[in-house]
């Protein structure tokens, strides 16, 4: 906005508005409307204006104000015009009101600004860089931050940064412990006056880099030390920040793509027509004009003593010249403007089926569905891809605790055919959790055994339901109600300690050094002797715990693979049991996760720990040799079970997604989330099956490993095509290949494409991205992991610029925003909290089923309406045009037209859209004679239509035209659905013959399949969270209790939190397909 | 979540039959059965129809006379211009053979290369001047024939009115040599009912001469307008037949305008008689000047209007062309039934 200088880095100094003003940077009011109340006029009218048809008809109105060549009168061209642009202009600024509208609802926004030492409410526009504002819990954080403090020891604060990322757990966020010591006082504060130098605004969520320059001292800031506009402050009572990016420089409006004027191909198309037949007309003027020169000099002369021509009319080419523009102007009629308006009109009402459909409503919710945007509707029959957004999407973002198998037995619902199951769910009533007095009463589970087995005691249950509720990283909280309320760093986590908790093992409390749990009443405190964390290559994560008698334990949970591979040779049996049921589970697209447990030798463990300790205290190989640790302890292990947890996917997204792929609709998934979430859902949905001759995974890590994976794939993929194209696959293939027009190589089998967000931005570089595309586009599905919003619109852009394809992009939060700005088409799902999306959206519903409707239904009819008008219209235009043109070659060229168009203009385009009723109530009142009293010159038809009506002769014209312009368009029917019948035709005539044979019966959908997928447990959070429980940083009490022998910190005060840093840095370069979007 | 307050309902969609697209509609499904047994009719239909017209055209008849040569001395009179006070007349006489013209004969005139419809010529005419109550020197849209030199307005000013088909036809019946009988020939029922009720009024003082006084007659015409009919006084200013009849503009260079109708009493009651009989015209129409031809013609009408082939035969070929086309189309249903019936059978 303010770019008259390139500025190279930020300088800014906290507190000295003065200082900051010299640099004049961005102030934190954002504007995203397009215009204000004095250049709506100016701006609007040359936006419209370029239009070509906009255009073309000025021109028009300007030749026909000459009188020498106007062959019709001016108004029949102005009065359409000037409808057309005040229709579209009203509309652009009741859409520029809303943004008006909202624009101002964010900018004023309150925020706690501190001002001479004193917090003072300030509206979100008015925040300057270098402020310093206080945040309070759940509060949007009102520009990009730089944290100084918190309420929470250490620095630390939460974040959601759903509105960013998309993903709703927990992110963490510390202050530099310069600052955290700052506190919440206010004239320490107040006279902090550190300078920060730092980037230029960009919109690379997951970077940052600066120096904190303050007492003499530099301290070096990252991404951890950050909080982004857009993001929401959890669990935190209050924090201090200094602004440093603000408005438009934030992050968050830097990765809001622009809005750019959206339209269908049938308006790219109707724009070549329209310059089609603009050559077509300017072909018919010349030989209309050659015509009346030659008619002129060797006819017209001797016409002349009935017409003597005026002076300076004598010449023949004059008169030619004359009369090309005069008959531009009669056959302008073939490039109509009300082509235009009836197009918008069409679209309108489409607009409002849309809005009315009760189908694609949504009665939990109240939404009916919305065409935000009504120009787009016959696009939706086009589309060929679908980008959609994950969490809240195709899931609900809830999961829940599913099944479980205990010790060989299956506990929870079982799934059997559709009809049995709801007759289940409607006979049998929920597991009662009633007595149970800390119960979340959101959690249901239809399997009363598990209840039984608790109460009879069964000790495996119990000691997995103990797993359940010791071996995790959730931290506890009661509120003011004196319920407990759970912080889960991963949903998973949640629905596993919330299952545990409802079975009556209740996670109270912890401590660094302890757990508390509720055991069916009694409460029981365990010693947390270590914890053994999740990472990436362990998949597992394992607390050693100590029980009130005295028996060290070591309890496990994590991948199956992992786990199932450090078991003890005696559960041979179990285990084949509990793989079968893994299956089941897997098959069903359930997360699962294997439990286990191992009981340790007080001895061993103390041997153990004493290696662990001095492993930790090592310089070198630190990391190394705590993994080799934890390896040793984690064998020998006794299989518990499994549990079975339901990332929810929406209601109906697998049938959606069938049918959309049978339409040959390619959906692409882009996430925010973790690559085993995506996959999982993508298998749970069933985009992606174990039927898949291939899955790709693309995580390289710098540009060459990505070029050399995609090459692979690509190489493998047309290799293995080699190989089944001699079978009988292809036969199999080939109907479906006719179908599809546009089939750039021969992809026999089902292959997917798994990429992340870092190997993506390499991808996206000029020389990998055909490679990508292309093979993206064999695939059956492809799934993008970790991807930022904007990249989320890079994936958009690259298939719209190099597939020439029709995309729609679909999500529900604001990370989906700019993906839903550049696709073709952006659909929001409303009904939910965030409202970017929707805003910003094209069609806006609350469901993702509904897209089938929007597309297959709404969408074809749509084109077939807007096709088949067109086809009339031209047809209509170019036969009522034409006959001027013929007329010419009778009436010596002399741009006489042969009807009368100017009424006949006047009503097409203002009055019959359709109605023949009001076209004869009208025709009829310009004939009749009242009319003809008030303005003889103007209606000159006085008679005409009681004179030709009375004649038979008419009529029996009128008979034969019928006949001879409907007999051949019959036989051509006819012949058609006879000799080459379209599928359509194919299946009406298929369904005549079926029901003359027999009542459709319904078919049985198949709910059951054979899956070999396992382990999809992502755990959604990140490795150091072990540690944080350990180290005790994170709780708030303020006296640690004493440390315990065995357990002591030999971390000092901050270098925890260098772990955690180092840990994910190192996480970055060798697993970094989960790290790109950290914050 | 599963309780639904009831304000919330009102943003359900209404279930009307037109807002959830459930409009009954109805798809033709071409089935052989009915699209033969319609093609069967409907050729039927056309041939019998077709004959019919055939037939009553068949049964009129018509005699043309063009007589730009024949009376070849007034066309050189009249190629110059500045003879126009100068009377020419010549008779052409013709012997209507056979049998007579039954029922209603009109007569017409026909032009040749008469461009009624060039753009500048049909818009050279003002309505207002020849309406009740409007303006008689209304004359800004007439151009080139707004005004005579003396900046006089011109009544009925423009080119339309100027050009006026001045010609007078007389039929005359030769009984013998020596008597002849004037064909009586009536004006009434040429024009529309709106152009003669609506559309031209004369002003409304008796004394027309009054009521033009400041006004000039237009340059081709030998007389006033309201002195063209010397015998009929009501026949005079914008009601004459011949000039309403006239300013109707012809959409082809090539036209025949109706100039009278027979009035069948007397001798005429069935029509006209075979036998001899001339034309006496008046010749003031100049037409040789741009290369133009008129003729004289008489016709009888069929039913239905109008006394042409093409209608009837229009209606035959049609007819004739959908038999052939159902016949071919049978043909390939049947060749197609026995294909359809083993994919059915698959």
């Amino acid at each position: 906005m303010f770019c008259f200088m390139v500025e190279m880095e930020r300088i800014v100094k906290a507190n000295d508005r003065e200082y900051n003003e010299k640099f004049q940077y961005a102030d934190n009011r954002i504007h995203t409307s397009k215009y204000n109340i004095l250049t709506f006029l100016p701006i609007n009218l040359f936006e419209q204006f370029q239009r070509v048809a906009n255009a073309y008809f000025l021109c028009l109105l300007i030749l026909q104000l000459i009188p020498e060549i106007s062959s019709l009168t001016w108004f029949t061209t102005i009065v359409p015009l000037v409808l057309v642009i005040t229709m579209t202009a009203v509309k652009d600024a009741t859409d520029d009101y809303f943004r008006h509208k909202s624009d101002n609802q964010v900018n004023n926004r309150q925020s706690e600004v501190l001002i001479d030492s004193k917090l003072q409410n300030e509206k979100w526009m008015n925040v300057k860089v270098g402020d310093i504002i206080k945040l309070e819990n759940n509060q949007f954080v009102a520009a990009d931050l730089l944290l100084l403090s918190s309420s929470e020891p250490h620095g630390l604060c939460y974040v959601e940064t759903a509105e960013l990322d998309g993903e709703t757990n927990l992110k963490v966020r510390h202050a530099l412990s310069v600052t955290s010591e700052l506190g919440a006082d206010t004239n320490r504060l107040a006279r902090f006056d550190g300078i920060v130098v730092c980037e230029v605004p960009n919109n690379k969520l997951d970077k940052f880099m600066g120096i904190l320059s303050w007492k003499d001292s530099k301290h070096s800031l990252n991404n951890e030390k950050i909080i982004l506009r857009g993001c929401i402050l959890r669990n935190t009572s209050w924090c201090f920040g200094m602004v440093i990016f603000a408005g438009p420089d934030t992050k968050l409006m830097q990765n809001s793509g622009k809005t750019k004027f959206k339209r269908t191909s049938i308006d790219r198309l109707m724009n070549t027509l329209v310059l089609w037949i603009f050559g077509f007309l300017i072909c018919l003027g010349i030989i209309l004009a050659i015509g009346n020169s030659i008619w002129e000099s060797q006819i017209g002369d001797q016409f002349r003593t009935f017409l003597f021509w005026n002076e300076g009319e004598k010449s023949s080419v004059f008169s030619g010249f004359l009369t090309f523009w005069s008959y531009i102007i009669i056959l302008n009629t073939v490039v109509p403007i009300s082509l235009y308006v009836s197009v918008e009109v069409i679209r309108l009402g489409h607009s409002y089926f849309i809005n009315w459909d009760r189908k694609m409503y949504y009665s939990r919710k109240a939404t009916p569905a919305e065409a935000r945007t009504t120009t787009l509707n016959e696009e939706l029959g086009q589309i060929e891809y679908i980008f959609s957004d994950k969490t809240g999407t195709l899931t609900q973002n809830i999961m829940t605790f599913k099944r479980c198998s205990i010790n060989g037995r299956i506990y929870g619902e079982v799934p059997d055919d559709l009809d049995q199951k709801t007759e289940i769910t409607q006979k049998k009533e929920p597991v009662d959790f009633s007595v149970k007095s800390q119960v979340d009463r959101e959690f249901q589970f239809f399997d009363h055994n598990l209840m039984e087995s608790i109460k009879m005691g069964d000790p495996k249950v119990h000691e997995f339901l103990r797993v359940l509720a010791l071996c995790h990283t959730v931290m506890s909280e009661e509120n003011s109600a004196g319920e407990l309320i759970y912080q889960v760093q991963s949903p998973d986590e949640g629905a596993l300690v919330t299952a545990a908790r409802n079975f009556g093992f209740i996670f109270k409390s912890r401590t660094p050094e302890t757990i508390t749990i509720e055991e069916l009443g009694t409460l029981v405190t365990y010693q947390l002797l270590a914890f053994l964390d999740f990472n990436n290559t362990r998949k597992r994560m394992s607390v050693i715990v100590r029980n009130p008698e005295g028996q060290i334990k070591l309890y496990s949970k994590g991948a199956d693979t992992i786990l199932f591979e450090k078991l003890h040779p005696s559960n041979e049996v179990l285990l084949s049991l509990t793989s079968d049921h893994l299956s089941e589970f897997a098959g069903e697209g359930l997360r699962t996760l294997a439990i286990a447990y191992r009981d340790l030798d007080d001895k061993y463990f103390k041997e153990w720990h004493k290696m662990l300790e001095d492993a930790n205290a090592a310089t070198e190989e630190r990391d190394e040799r705590i993994a080799g640790l934890y390896e040793e302890i984690e064998r020998d292990l006794m299989l518990l079970g499994a549990t079975a947890v339901e990332d929810k996917l929406q209601e109906g997204v697998i049938e959606t997604v069938a049918s959309l792929s049978l339409a040959n609709i390619k959906i692409w998934v882009l996430t925010g989330d973790k690559q085993e979430t995506a996959i999982n859902i993508g298998y749970a949905c069933n985009m992606l099956t174990d039927d898949m001759n291939d899955v790709f995974v693309i995580a390289g890590n710098n540009a060459v490993e990505v070029r050399e994976e995609l090459r692979k794939a690509k190489e493998n993929l047309s290799g293995q095509n080699r190989n089944v194209s001699n079978g009988h696959v292809v036969c199999e293939k080939k109907q479906q290949l006719e179908l599809d027009s546009i089939v750039e190589e021969t992809v026999t089998g089902d292959y997917a494409l798994i990429i992340n967000g870092h190997s993506l931005a390499h991808a996206l570089e000029s020389d990998v991205k055909n490679d990508l595309l292309e093979l993206a586009c064999m695939c059956k599905t492809v799934v993008c992991c970790r991807v930022t919003p904007l990249q989320k619109a890079q994936v958009v852009e690259l298939v719209k610029k190099y597939r020439n394809a029709v995309t729609l992009a679909i999500g529900d939060g604001a990370n989906d925003v700019s993906m839903i700005k550049s696709a073709h088409i952006g659909v929001g799902i409303s009904g939910q909290e965030g409202l970017q999306a929707v805003l910003a959206s094209d069609y806006s519903f609350a469901q993702f089923r509904y897209l089938q409707r929007l597309l297959l239904v709404h969408g074809r009819w749509s084109y077939f309406r807007m096709c088949k008008f067109l086809c009339y219209f031209f047809y209509k235009n170019f036969a009522f045009t034409l006959v001027h043109f013929w007329f010419g070659f009778f009436c010596g060229f002399s741009a006489q037209i042969a009807l009368d168009t100017s009424y006949w203009t006047f009503i097409n385009h203002v009055f019959i859209w359709g109605s023949i009723a009001i076209y004869f109530s009208i025709l009829f009142t310009m004939h009749s004679n009242g009319i003809f009293g008030i303005f003889p010159n103007q209606f000159p038809f006085v008679g005409n239509a009681r004179h030709s009506l009375t004649q038979k002769c008419i009529w029996l014209v009128i008979l034969l035209t019928t006949v001879a312009s409907v007999l051949p368009v019959v036989v051509f029917r006819f012949l058609k659905v006879n000799l080459y019948p379209t599928l359509s035709d194919q299946i009406r005539r298929w369904q005549k013959a079926q029901k003359k044979a027999r009542p459709p019966s319904s078919r049985r959908p198949q709910t059951r399949r054979s899956s070999s997928r396992r382990s999809g447990y992502a755990f959604a959070h990140q490795e150091g969270y072990g540690e944080l429980i350990t180290s005790g940083k994170n709780m708030r009490t303020k006296n640690p209790p004493p440390t315990s022998g065995l357990e002591k910190t030999h971390y000092n005060s901050t270098s925890w939190i260098e772990n955690l840093c180092k840990k994910t840095t190192e996480t970055v370069s060798s697993f970094s397909q989960d790290k790109t979007v950290k914050l | 979540m599963e309780e639904r307050p009831q304000h919330r309902l009102s943003r359900l969609p209404d279930n009307s039959a037109l807002k959830q697209q459930e409009l009954p509609a109805h798809r033709l499904y071409f089935t052989a059965r009915r699209v033969l047994f319609v093609f069967f009719t409907t050729g039927i239909f056309c041939l019998c129809m077709g004959i019919i017209l055939i037939l009553s055209a068949r049964s009129t008849q018509e005699i043309e006379i063009n007589y730009t040569r024949i009376c070849a001395n007034c066309a050189k009179l009249r190629e110059n211009a500045s003879n126009f006070d100068k009377e020419c007349t010549c008779s052409i006489p013709f012997y209507l053979s056979g049998k007579m013209m039954v029922g209603y004969v009109y007569m017409y005139y026909k032009l040749y290369g008469f461009y009624q419809n060039l753009y500048r010529y049909v818009r050279s005419r003002s309505n207002r001047q020849q309406l009740v109550g409007k303006d008689t020197k209304a004359v800004e849209d007439c151009a080139p024939f707004k005004t005579s030199d003396n900046k006089t307005p011109i009544v009925p000013c423009g080119a339309i009115a100027n050009s006026m088909f001045n010609d007078t036809i007389i039929l005359l019946h030769n009984i013998n040599s020596s008597v002849q009988i004037k064909v009586p020939m009536l004006k009434s029922g040429l024009m529309w009912w709106t152009d003669k009720y609506v559309r031209f009024q004369n002003p409304s003082s008796k004394n027309l001469a009054d009521e033009f006084r400041g006004t000039t007659k237009p340059p081709n015409w030998p007389k006033p307008v309201y002195d063209l009919d010397k015998k009929d006084p009501r026949n005079n200013g914008f009601l004459n037949d011949d000039f309403i009849v006239w300013m109707r503009a012809a959409a082809f260079p090539t036209f025949k305008t109706q100039y009278g109708r027979l009035n069948r009493t007397h001798r005429f009651i069935e029509g006209l008689p075979a036998g001899n009989y001339s034309f006496n015209i008046t010749y003031n129409f100049p037409v040789t000047r741009f290369h133009g031809e008129k003729s004289v013609v008489l016709s009888t009408l069929t039913w239905y209007g109008g006394n042409s082939l093409f209608l009837g035969l229009a209606y035959t070929v049609t007819g004739a062309i959908t038999w052939l086309a159902s016949f071919a189309m049978m043909a390939i249903h049947i060749m197609l039934k026995n294909k359809k019936m083993s994919f059915f059978h698959q």
